[in-house]
């Protein structure tokens, strides 16, 4: 069996956030980054299903040259192989342009199952997993909390309130996995160490013989991001401990919780 | 004349309220652009809510009542909302951002080969071009997006008032062939009852993913709940790292709490965990960030370390006891 897992490499949830010069994004030369958290569950579902019997682990991910170090780290949790679309232009694709691209290295590798995670942590889309499920024309489920893989994938999607509703995807299937699914796994420093000797292929849209993604076939175009404005905020306490936390008793005292 | 195709939500037997939230954007892009409002309703058994939901806004509605309908299927809906496109001649979709939503709304868009935004809070048009607002960085920042020509997008839950006015409309069954679904709908499980109501507390003091590390519940942010003679909650990063059990959740997928006052100690304030504790009457909120969003909502604020602030305040209040 074989388990295509889509990585996104997103700026470091501690990061300070600073939007750029032009306005339309934030500055990301000098700040950390890491496996999109959604991912990170995702990959686990795919390393669970090889711990199990024998699967196929190959992670994908699109973007610059710092995403090799999210590849190696998924390769050192456990994957067997890398993909990595390396290419200026396919960064700059708006969530359908990625799923095309992402569809193209389905189409190539044909695995039985496709793992996203349920929402990118930086743009917060949730889009690309059922796109990809639709141009490959597959069935799929989002938010899911539980497979159980068999003849066919058995889902537990997340809906609101605590319900979950059990759904059943033959295969080839997509789901999209929801944070909390499962414990995810660190790297070994054992498994780092094999990571080296796994293989990263690197590609671009034209080896993939993809033109309809990139910036040239944006659709939903980012004007401008900003720091929300704040409106009735909180009326913000200063002083010194002291003095904010006497603030906040008389407060509570008033509200006659205490 | 193209159109605006609301497409709503059955859930238990009736339209869902965010499909009228849907309906007040509907309507006010309609105006601005020269479009039609019209209405998709999916399911079984539908007709009499359809006939409602017409005259409450939805404008010429189109029904596709299909016994493959009775529950959510991503295939069955597909079919039905491409179809009810192709009949309202709709160049914009407006999906609410619910669990149906968010699984098949971009699939429409891959569907079309057109424009996807997701979870706005506000939709402007004029002539072909529409803006959507939406959030970006989990509430961090706010983001401003054009499209030109054709748009799916979901909107989300509780962004706008719901249309409240009445107007004509009318239905239309739609023959729509929703035959062939792959995916098979097994049941829903309702959640198991789990012993912590944080619903019933006078006070709930919540720790985030701020907090760090899971002794730190125990030693810092549950006194403080003691002192206040309150319950402890948390947001969700908490639990999916197993800090917490899920009891403790606060927020869309937690539970969603309404007491007398509630704390948020190192808790950003995305949205999802903002529609479990904005109901509460006072709200005060503890973070070292002053741009987090979650200032947008409390009515007190601390710009600090909460490892400073949560201990002096549970003695504080300790001491307020005497
Ligand atoms: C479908 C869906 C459902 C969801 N359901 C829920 C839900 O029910 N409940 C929920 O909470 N989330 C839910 N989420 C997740 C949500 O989007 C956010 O990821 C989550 O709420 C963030 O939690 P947080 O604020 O604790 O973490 P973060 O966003 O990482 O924020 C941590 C905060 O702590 C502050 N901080 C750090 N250290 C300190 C310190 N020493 N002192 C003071 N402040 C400090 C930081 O400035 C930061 O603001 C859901 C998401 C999805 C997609
Ligand atoms: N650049 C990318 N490279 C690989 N996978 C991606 C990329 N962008 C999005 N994905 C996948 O799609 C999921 C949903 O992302 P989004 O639709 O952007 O919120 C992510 O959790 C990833 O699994």
């Amino acid at each position: 069996m074989k388990v295509m897992v889509c990585l996104k490499q997103v700026p470091h949830q501690d990061a300070r956030l600073d939007v750029n010069a032009d306005g339309t994004w934030i500055q990301d030369g000098n700040i950390k980054f890491e496996i999109n958290s959604y991912d990170t569950y995702a990959l686990e579902e795919a390393l669970k299903i090889k711990d199990a019997g024998e699967a196929d682990v190959v992670v994908v991910s699109i973007g610059p040259d710092r995403v090799t170090q999210a590849l190696r780290t998924a390769l050192g949790m456990g994957a067997d192989r890398a993909i990595h679309v390396k290419d200026d232009d396919a960064d700059l694709s708006d969530t359908l342009g990625c799923a095309k691209i992402l569809a193209a290295i389905a189409k190539e590798e044909n695995p039985d199952i496709v793992f996203t995670g349920f929402m990118s942590d930086d743009g917060n889309f949730s889009a690309v997993a059922p796109m990809l499920a639709e141009l490959l024309d597959l069935p799929s489920a989002t938010g899911v909390l539980s497979v159980e893989v068999g003849d066919s994938l058995k889902c537990e999607r997340e809906l609101e309130g605590g319900a979950l509703e059990v759904v059943e995807l033959p295969k080839p299937c997509l789901a999209a996995i929801q944070t909390g699914a499962n414990q995810v796994r660190y790297a070994s420093l054992k498994g780092i160490m094999q990571a080296k000797k796994k293989p990263v292929d690197v590609k671009t849209m034209a080896d993939l013989g993809v033109s309809d993604a990139g910036a040239g076939a944006v659709k939903a175009k980012i004007e401008k991001v900003y720091v929300p404005p704040k409106g009735d905020s909180a009326e913000i306490l200063s002083g010194s401990t002291d003095e904010i936390v006497g603030q906040l008793v008389t407060k509570i005292k008033e509200l006659g919780v205490l | 004349m193209a159109s605006v195709l609301v497409v709503t939500e059955v859930n238990n037997g009736a339209i869902r309220e965010s499909s009228l939230e849907l309906v007040s954007f509907a309507r006010k892009v309609a105006e601005s652009s020269g479009r039609e409002v019209k209405s998709l309703v999916i399911g079984s058994g539908v007709d009499g809510i359809a006939g409602e939901f017409a005259g409450k806004g939805g404008g010429e509605t189109l029904v596709v009542d299909s016994a493959d309908a009775a529950n959510y299927n991503v295939d069955v809906y597909k079919k039905a909302i491409l179809a009810g496109v192709e009949a309202a001649g709709a160049d914009l979709v407006l999906i609410s951002n619910t669990p149906q939503g968010w699984d098949v709304a971009p699939r429409i868009a891959a569907a079309l080969d057109c424009a996807f935004v997701s979870d706005c809070t506000n939709v402007e048009a004029s002539g072909s071009s529409t803006t959507f607002t939406r959030r970006v960085f989990n509430g961090k920042l706010d983001a401003q997006l054009s499209v030109e020509g054709t748009a799916v997008a979901s909107v989300q839950p509780g962004a706008t008032e719901p249309f409240a006015g009445s107007a004509d409309g009318s239905t239309t069954a739609l023959d729509a062939d929703v035959s062939g679904a792959r995916a098979k709908f097994v049941e829903i499980k309702q959640s198991e009852s789990t012993g912590i109501d944080l619903t019933k507390a006078d006070v709930v003091v919540s720790g985030g993913r701020g907090v760090g590390d899971p002794d730190k519940f125990a030693e810092v942010i549950q006194p403080l709940a003691d002192a206040l003679g309150g319950a402890m909650g948390a947001s969700r990063p908490v639990v999916d790292a197993g800090w917490l059990p899920h009891a403790h959740q606060v927020g869309s997928s937690g539970q969603v709490v309404t007491p007398k006052l509630y704390v948020a100690a190192g808790i950003s304030g995305a949205i999802q965990h903002l529609v479990g504790m904005k109901g509460s009457n006072f709200i005060v909120a503890i973070n070292k960030d002053a741009d987090a969003p979650i200032f947008e909502i409390a009515d007190v604020g601390v710009v600090a370390d909460l490892f400073e602030i949560v201990p002096a305040l549970t003695e504080a209040a300790n001491a307020a006891k005497g």
